[in-house]
C-alpha cells in the first residue's frame, strides 16, 4: 500500500467510525516511515474534520460522530508516541472539563475530539471537575487554554469560581478562557470574565484558533 | 385587565382554539416552588425524597403564583435511580447520576424493572396524587415522565449507549423494551392519580442528536405504545422537549400531544421560534408552549422580564392571528424554570403578571 492509501485509509476508518481499521492503519503508516504528525493530521484528523462537517449539516448525529472520534483515539494512541519531542513540545495545550456538581460530558468531549483534530494538546478533566483543578491548570498543566461547560444552571457559578480563582492566583492573563453548554452564553461569558463562549464544537475550534 | 375565565376554563379553550380571556401561562416551576413551602428552608434534596414535601411545593406554587398549569416533574434521574444507577443528592442541586446501573451490553440485556410504588418511582406518582387532589379542581395537572431513551441514557452512559446503537444494536433495544414495560406500569401508576394529562421528555428527539431514522429505530416506536397506553389510560397525551433542534414534524404531527413544551435557541441555526413554530402549523391542532429562557429567570431584572414577556406574546398573537388560531399557546419557559436558590421569583410573578395584563387575545 502507498502512503497516499494509507492516509486515505486513515480518513476512512474515522469517517466511517471504524476503530479496528483506524489502529491497523496507523501502525502501517508507521511501519511504512510515515511521519506520526502526517499520519494525524493528513489522515486522522482530515476525516474527522470531515466528519464535522457533515455533523453541522445534520448529514450526521451523534452516534456517528462519537463513533468516528472513539476511531480518531484509537488511531492517536498508537501514533501520539512516536512524534519527536520538539514537534510535541510546541502544540497549545487545553484543559477541558464538566464544571463541578454537573456530569453530562457529551458536549464536552466532541468539542475535545474537534480541538485535538484542531492540532491543541487536549487534556481532558472529566466531569464533575472540582474548581481547584481548573484553577491550578496553568501551573501543573501548562494550560494555555482553559475550556469548560456545564448543562446544569445551579453549577454556572462554579465556572466565575474558576476565574476568580485564576486572577487571585496570578495565571488569568497566561491563559485563554472558553465556556460552553445549553444555559450559558457570551453575554454569561462577559459577566463572569471568561474570553470566549461557544454554542458548538465548530465554533470552538473557530474562536479558539482565532484567539491562540 | 382582570381575567374573566378561570384556569380549567382558559386552558380547556386553548386546547380547543377556542377563543379566551387572555393566553394561558405556565413557567415550568417546579423544584424552585420549594422555597414557598413553610419558612422557605427546604432543601431540593428533601423535596424530592419526601412526596408530602414535593406536592407541597405545586400547592404553594399555585398559591403564590396563580399558575393555570400544574406539571408535576421531579428531575431525569428518578428512573434511572430506580434501575440501579447511584444518583448523587446534593443539597440544592438537581439530582444526577454519577455511577449508571448498565456499563456493557450485557447490562443492557439484564434490566430489572423496577416497581412503580417504591423508590422515587413510588415517591413521585404519590405526590403527584397528592397535588392532583390538591389543585385538579382548579387547574389541568399532568404527571411527568422521562421517554424510554432518555430513562436508558440516564441510567448507563450516554455515551456509550449512542454508539451501541451501531455497535450492539440488539442489547440496547432489549433494554429499550424494558424500560417500555417500566414506563408503561408508570403510566398506569399515574393514571389512578387522576391526573388529566401525562407529560413524556422525549429530549432525545433532536437533530443535533438523532437523525429521523435513529430516533425512530431507537424511541419513535416505544414512544408510540406509550402513547397510546397514556390515551388508553384517560389522560390527554403532553411533550416536553426542551432539545435546540426538535423533531417536530414526528413529535407533534405524528405523536399527535395535545400539549408540546419546546425551547428556543437563538443562536443554534434552526432552532425554532416561536413564530416559526406557529407559522409552519405546529400549532394548528396542538397547544404549544414556551419559549421564555430559562436563565432569564435567574440573571434577568424585572423590568426585562417583563419586557421579554411582552414580546413573547406580541409574537405569539400576531402569528396565532396571521395562521386563524384563536389560543394555542402557552406562555413559558422552554425548559425548567432553574431551582436554584438565586432564581428570583419575582420573575416567575411577573411572567404571570404580564400575561394576566396584557395576554388578551384580539385578532
Amino acid at each position: 500500500m502507498q502512503a497516499q492509501d494509507i492516509l486515505a485509509s486513515l480518513e476512512k476508518a474515522v469517517i466511517t467510525g471504524n476503530k479496528a481499521d483506524s489502529v491497523k492503519f496507523a501502525k502501517e503508516s508507521l511501519d511504512k516511515g510515515i511521519k506520526a504528525l502526517d499520519a494525524i493530521d493528513k489522515g486522522l484528523v482530515k476525516g474527522m474534520t470531515i466528519v464535522g462537517d457533515k455533523y453541522a449539516k445534520h448529514e450526521y448525529f451523534l452516534p456517528q460522530v462519537l463513533l468516528a472520534a472513539n476511531a480518531m483515539y484509537g488511531g492517536l494512541d498508537v501514533l501520539l508516541p512516536h512524534i519527536p519531542k520538539e514537534d510535541a513540545g510546541k502544540k497549545v495545550v487545553g484543559v477541558i472539563g464538566v464544571i463541578e456538581g454537573d456530569v453530562h460530558d457529551i458536549g464536552k468531549n466532541i468539542v475535545k475530539t474537534m480541538l485535538t483534530a484542531g492540532g491543541l494538546d487536549m487534556h481532558d478533566f472529566g466531569k464533575d471537575v472540582p474548581i481547584e483543578n481548573f484553577v491550578n491548570s496553568v501551573k501543573n498543566d501548562k494550560a494555555n487554554l482553559i475550556a469548560m461547560s456545564t448543562l446544569m444552571t445551579p453549577t454556572m457559578d462554579g465556572m466565575k469560581a474558576v476565574v476568580d480563582g485564576l486572577v487571585e492566583n496570578g495565571d488569568r492573563m497566561k491563559v485563554r478562557i472558553i465556556i460552553g453548554g445549553a444555559p450559558t452564553s457570551q453575554p454569561f461569558a462577559d459577566d463572569i470574565g471568561a474570553d470566549m463562549h461557544a454554542i458548538n464544537a465548530q465554533e470552538a475550534v473557530k474562536k479558539v484558533k482565532g484567539a491562540i | 385587565m382582570a381575567d374573566t375565565m378561570n384556569h380549567i376554563e382558559r386552558a380547556m379553550a386553548s386546547l380547543q382554539d377556542k377563543p379566551v380571556d387572555r393566553l394561558c401561562a405556565y413557567p415550568l416551576a417546579m423544584g424552585v416552588c420549594r422555597r414557598l413551602v413553610g419558612d422557605g428552608s427546604m432543601t431540593y434534596k428533601e423535596w424530592v425524597s419526601d412526596p408530602k414535601k414535593f406536592a407541597a411545593a405545586f400547592i404553594e406554587g399555585q398559591k403564590y403564583f396563580n399558575f393555570d398549569f400544574a406539571i408535576g416533574l421531579m428531575d431525569l434521574s428518578v428512573a434511572a435511580g430506580d434501575l440501579g444507577a447511584t444518583v448523587r443528592m446534593d443539597e440544592q442541586n438537581t439530582p444526577f447520576v454519577t455511577d449508571p446501573a448498565f456499563n456493557t451490553p450485557e447490562d443492557y440485556e439484564k434490566v430489572h424493572i423496577p416497581p412503580a410504588n417504591k423508590g422515587r418511582s413510588g415517591i413521585l406518582v404519590e405526590g403527584t396524587k397528592l397535588f392532583v387532589d390538591a389543585l385538579g379542581k382548579d387547574v389541568i395537572t399532568a404527571g411527568f415522565l422521562e421517554g424510554p431513551l432518555l430513562t436508558l441514557t440516564q441510567a448507563a452512559h450516554a455515551e456509550k449507549i449512542f454508539m451501541d446503537m451501531y455497535n450492539n444494536k440488539s442489547a440496547v433495544h432489549k433494554a429499550l423494551k424494558s424500560i417500555t414495560e417500566y414506563n408503561s406500569e408508570m403510566v398506569k401508576a399515574m393514571a389512578k392519580t387522576k391526573c388529566a394529562g401525562l407529560v413524556w421528555d422525549y429530549l432525545w428527539g433532536s437533530y443535533s442528536c438523532l437523525g429521523d431514522a435513529e430516533y425512530e429505530e431507537f424511541e419513535g416506536q416505544y414512544a408510540r405504545k406509550l402513547n397510546e397506553l397514556v390515551v388508553k389510560e384517560g389522560m390527554a397525551l403532553c411533550i416536553h422537549n426542551c432539545a435546540d433542534l426538535p423533531h417536530l414534524d414526528t413529535q407533534i404531527k405524528q405523536f399527535k400531544p395535545v400539549i408540546y413544551s419546546m425551547a428556543h435557541y437563538p443562536l443554534i441555526p434552526g432552532s425554532p421560534s416561536p413564530k416559526e413554530a406557529i407559522d409552519k402549523g405546529y400549532a394548528d391542532n396542538c397547544l404549544l408552549a414556551g419559549q421564555i429562557d430559562p436563565q432569564g429567570f435567574i440573571r434577568w431584572s424585572q423590568e426585562k422580564m417583563q419586557k421579554t414577556t411582552m414580546n413573547l406574546i406580541q409574537e405569539v398573537k400576531t402569528s396565532l392571528c396571521a395562521r386563524g388560531l384563536h389560543s394555542r399557546y402557552v406562555i413559558s419557559s422552554g425548559c425548567e424554570v432553574p431551582p436554584a436558590l438565586t432564581t428570583r421569583m419575582e420573575n416567575i410573578k411577573e411572567c404571570m403578571d404580564t400575561t394576566v395584563k396584557y395576554g388578551q387575545m384580539k385578532c
